[in-house]
């Protein structure tokens, strides 16, 4: 059966609390998640008091403020902060999203920030996502046609058909929303997951592709494609406004459209 | 030691260090030539800094108006002031159009002309017929081409089974004695064990080092990182002066705003909303270079133009261009000025900001991509088993300034050169060197004494002082006096590395270590670049020296070649090279040099 | 101890090849299910389910007992095929799935067959 409940060693404790310097007057306290894989003790939250009034306005900069001054020993992945990289996906205040794309001020009352849901964790903030990545490969993510490209040239392509790809090609594999799917987690070995899916239709909307028939056949599975139960989540959890939704949708009745 | 670390060892003909644009297409050139190559990399593939380019490739397709590579490379080369190698540029230039081309034919999504072509902008300093205006040669992808690409090169290596080890940090080369290269050393972040990879060739691609500085357009990761490595083998960096401002990082976060976007018709304004740029290039005004834009702004700053309370910043206009314009070309930056600049392009100005943005310097190499190090004797003398791509590499196609667009061009034309060089050389039957117990030792040393560094400064307040030190000493203008202060005050700074205290033990995702070994990259690349700017006594593209405000190319038509000692407080040798002044082919001969007016 | 690479692991046996016409069904029934849904609710409204007579009446009519064998096959399957999501989704014991989805099937294999019986019944015992 599905559990419901945390096993045992997983079940998150009361950590330590960092008190913000006395003569801070904008404070804002930070509860985050916290696992240690060294000691083998359960995962806790430890609670940072942080001065607003000398932090950057996204949650990011709190946790960077958080390494730099205060506890050098949190651990989480960053890189462009501007939103276009998805290293810093994680589950801030209930929702998953980017933290360089959260705005403090969005948030009321304590910022809690855990890693991104229902993945293994390999330390404090930074899920292994291992699986989601197998599976983007595993749809082949790439062009594929037998007709030969042009010798020099590029192959053509039509305004109307480039436009089809918008709102897909975009999307920087964060896995917000994969992670914040009911259905991924529960059946995350057999589904494909909306982040990969959306990647999956990618090529399925890409006129330069000739192997639609085959994608349609790898993905035509009651797993992989139709545990998709339009619960909406992806859509409305991606940090970068895309509808992985509309594109299972899509692909839906792409498959739906070639039966007799 | 206090520890001893258990090491697997792996052997690779190639080994490529980084997986951004010139990483991932030296690995898949490798890998389409039979090579057994691991791609070791600190971030996941399509996290890297390649996927934050927004404007385009250049490339001169001609598919909006006439345009030739002839007309390309002399753009570059007055691009780069002239001290790029006319050789390199050639090479890049001529392989553009073919380099696009392929992109295409692996997938990568285009925005396209009218008539099914791939789509091209005005970009900052790229002109139709020498000068005479501005010419549509960026290829883009929306204001998202650096995504789109590393993208499409992620999935062709997907295609092309690349073995990838990914949140591998590597911690230093294995040098022989002989002094080739033969391998590196890594550490892996997931396990928290320590690989050694012996390679018949090692080929880094290891980006920048804008973190260098206080305020960069950059991402954290760009922390020199293939540089450090290659200064504490004992070779030299080239070029390191010269650090390109991008014109347009959005006031405060740094967050960078497209070329493209006075590609596509923007302008910039002072106090007195004045089109400034007007002044400083005539002909294209704000499509001039960068380092003339970025100076230009600077100078309206000082002179009390600038805009906001404090006269701190320039307007940045692309209110004019209608939101269906921006929203199909330009959605990225109007979303990224929304959020981080809390403004609505398209009906108010964004605030912006002279950035750090770009590394010109980096690790020499020829055009096929090999290593350096220049004797007295042979400028040109390669270092054998080691190759570099990319902003890591100072090929020099990019002299003391280079052009937007030229980046991700740089980074597909020499990846892949890298790989066809590879192929030539690596011969994937013959057996490896053996290597010695002793290799990679240096390199555990120096990671084992990090890990349990029990100093008095964090690394974060070590890091802060010198990018406080870079930004102000090192900037769009510079002086003698600011310079020399610069040079003590970031010595003192690097003095106190010794002092660096890490708090987290743990071999497991031990960021705060990862963050101190990226410390001694950036200080390395700190000292390197301050330093050779400080003996630079002239004015050339990026490096705009107030005391010596002209070009001498009698004295300095030179490359820098910066040798760091990093076992003893970052000490920088400095020695010259020559600028190669020739081209590859008698198709197109040397483009002398003459005064530099936009 | 799992030690085999992800991307087998992803791949497993590979697409069933299968899962949409399940899907279209259940969107179909689910279609189907609203006007007979409406018009059954209507019937009982208009107390045709008032005592037996009543019922006898309604579905001696060709279209009403037409109309209540339709809505029984079409309840049926689509609540099979829902409980088989439902089962699917969260029962990870590969026998107990297995038991659990025959469980159902024949549940509503009987319950339907039974349902149109009586129809049956009801519709002959007045001709």
């Amino acid at each position: 059966m599905v559990e419901f409940n945390l096993p045992a060693n997983s079940v998150v404790k009361e950590g330590k609390t960092f008190s913000a310097p006395a003569d801070a007057k904008n404070v804002r306290a930070f509860k985050i998640y916290r696992f240690d894989p060294d000691s083998g003790d359960n995962p806790r939250t430890d609670t940072y008091d942080i001065d607003l009034d000398k932090c950057g306005p996204m949650v990011l900069d709190a946790l960077i403020k958080i390494k730099n001054e205060i506890d050098a020993t949190l651990t989480f992945r960053r890189s462009c902060r501007e939103g276009i990289c998805g290293s810093c996906a994680m589950n801030i205040d209930g929702r998953n999203t980017l933290a360089c794309l959260k705005p403090i001020d969005d948030i009321k009352g304590e910022v809690k920030i855990y890693p991104l849901p229902h993945m293994p964790v390999v330390k404090d903030l930074v899920p292994d996502l291992s699986q989601p990545y197998a599976q983007l490969a595993s749809i082949e993510p790439w062009l594929k046609a037998d007709s030969p490209n042009p010798p020099d040239g590029e192959r053509l392509q039509s305004r109307e058909e480039r436009a089809k790809l918008d709102g897909l090609w975009e999307c920087i594999l964060c896995f917000s929303c994969s992670t914040a799917c009911p259905s991924y987690w529960w059946n995350s070995d057999r589904y494909l997951g909306p982040a990969v899916l959306l990647q999956a239709y990618r090529w399925l909307a890409d006129s330069r592709d000739e192997y639609t028939g085959e994608r349609l056949d790898a993905l035509e599975d009651p797993f992989r494609l139709y545990r998709c139960h339009t619960i909406m989540n992806c859509t409305n959890t991606c940090p970068k406004g895309l509808n992985p939704a509309l594109a299972i949708t899509e692909i839906k009745k792409m498959i739906a459209e070639r039966r007799a | 030691m206090s520890e001893s670390y258990k090491i697997i060892d792996h052997n690779y003909d190639v080994v490529v260090m980084g997986a951004g644009g010139a990483g991932l297409r030296a690995t898949l050139g490798t890998v389409e030539a039979g090579l057994k190559t691991a791609c070791i990399t600190k971030v996941f593939p399509t996290r890297s800094h390649t996927v934050a380019a927004q404007g385009g490739i250049g490339a001169s397709l001609g598919n909006m108006s006439e345009d030739h590579w002839q007309w390309h490379m002399y753009d570059t080369v007055k691009g780069s002031d002239w001290l790029g190698d006319q050789d390199a540029i050639e090479y890049m230039c001529r392989n553009a159009v073919p380099a696009v081309h392929e992109l295409e034919h692996y997938g990568m999504p285009f925005s396209r002309t009218e008539d099914g072509k791939i789509y091209q902008r005005p970009f900052g300093g790229h002109t139709r017929d020498h000068g005479k205006a501005p010419v549509e040669r960026a290829c883009a992808a929306a204001d998202r081409t650096g995504h789109a690409m590393l993208h499409t090169l992620y999935q062709q290596c997907l295609k092309h089974k690349a073995e990838f080890f990914v949140e591998y940090i590597a911690l230093d080369l294995i040098m022989d004695d002989d002094g080739s290269c033969k391998g590196l050393m890594a550490w892996d972040l997931d396990t928290g064990e320590l690989h050694r990879f012996n390679a018949k060739m090692v080929i880094l691609a290891s980006g920048g080092y804008g973190r260098a500085f206080f305020s960069c357009t950059s991402a954290h990761t760009c922390t020199g990182d293939g540089h450090g490595m290659v200064a504490r083998a004992g070779l030299g960096l080239q070029d390191m002066e010269f650090v390109q401002f991008h014109p347009t990082g959005i006031y405060g976060s740094g967050c960078l705003i497209t070329e493209g976007a006075r590609g596509e018709g923007g302008y910039l304004t002072n106090s007195e909303g004045e089109r400034f740029m007007e002044r400083y290039a005539p002909t294209v005004k704000d499509l001039a270079s960068r380092d003339v834009v970025s100076r230009g702004m600077a100078q309206e700053i000082r002179d009390g133009r600038g805009v906001g309370e404090h006269g701190e910043y320039i307007h940045l206009h692309l209110e004019h261009l209608g939101s269906e314009v921006l929203w199909e070309r330009l959605p990225g930056i109007t979303e990224t000025a929304k959020i981080f600049a809390g403004v609505d392009a398209t009906k108010e100005p964004i605030p912006v900001l002279p950035t750090v943005h770009y590394n010109m310097g980096g690790i020499p190499t020829n055009y096929k991509g090999e290593v350096l190090r220049p004797t007295a004797k042979d400028p040109n003398a390669i270092v054998p088993g080691l190759m570099a791509a990319g902003e890591a590499a100072c090929v020099s196609v990019h002299g003391a300034n280079r052009l937007g667009t030229n980046s991700l061009l740089d980074l597909v034309v020499f990846g892949r050169a890298c790989g066809m060089h590879a192929a030539e050389v690596v011969d994937a039957k013959a057996s490896f060197k053996e290597l010695k117990a002793t290799d990679g030792e240096e390199a555990v040393e120096r990671f084992d004494r990090l890990r349990w560094a029990k100093g008095s400064r964090p690394t974060a307040d070590i890091r802060l002082e010198m990018q406080r030190v870079m930004q102000g000493n090192c900037g769009v203008f510079r002086t003698s006096e600011i310079l020399k202060e610069g040079k003590d005050k970031l010595s003192e700074t690097a003095k106190t590395l010794p002092d660096v205290g890490v708090s987290d033990r743990s071999l497991i995702w031990n960021s705060d270590l990862v963050e101190t070994l990226e410390l001694e990259n950036l200080m390395t690349c700190a000292a390197a670049t301050m330093n050779s700017a400080e003996a630079r006594h002239e004015s050339r593209g990026a490096h705009a020296h107030e005391d010596h405000p002209k070009r001498d190319d009698e004295t300095w038509m030179k490359h820098t070649i910066a040798t760091v000692d990093t076992e003893k407080g970052y000490g920088v040798d400095l020695t010259y090279r020559p600028v190669n002044n020739f081209t590859l082919t008698d198709e197109v001969s040397y483009i002398e040099p003459k005064e530099r007016v936009y | 101890m799992k030690m085999q690479s992800d991307l087998g692991r992803v791949r497993g046996l590979g697409s069933a090849k299968s899962g949409s016409s399940h899907w279209w069904t259940q969107r179909v029934t689910a279609a189907a299910n609203l006007p007979l849904g409406i018009w059954f609710i209507v019937s009982i409204l208009a107390g045709h389910t008032a005592d037996y007579d009543a019922v006898q009446a309604w579905l001696g009519s060709y279209f009403h007992s037409t109309m209540m064998i339709l809505m029984i096959v079409s309840v049926a399957v689509h609540f099979t095929h829902g409980l088989q999501v439902v089962i699917e989704d969260y029962v990870h014991n590969r026998k107990v799935e297995m038991i659990s989805l025959m469980l159902i099937k024949a549940v509503a294999a009987f319950l339907s067959v039974a349902a149109i019986i009586s129809v049956l019944r009801i519709v002959f015992a007045g001709a």
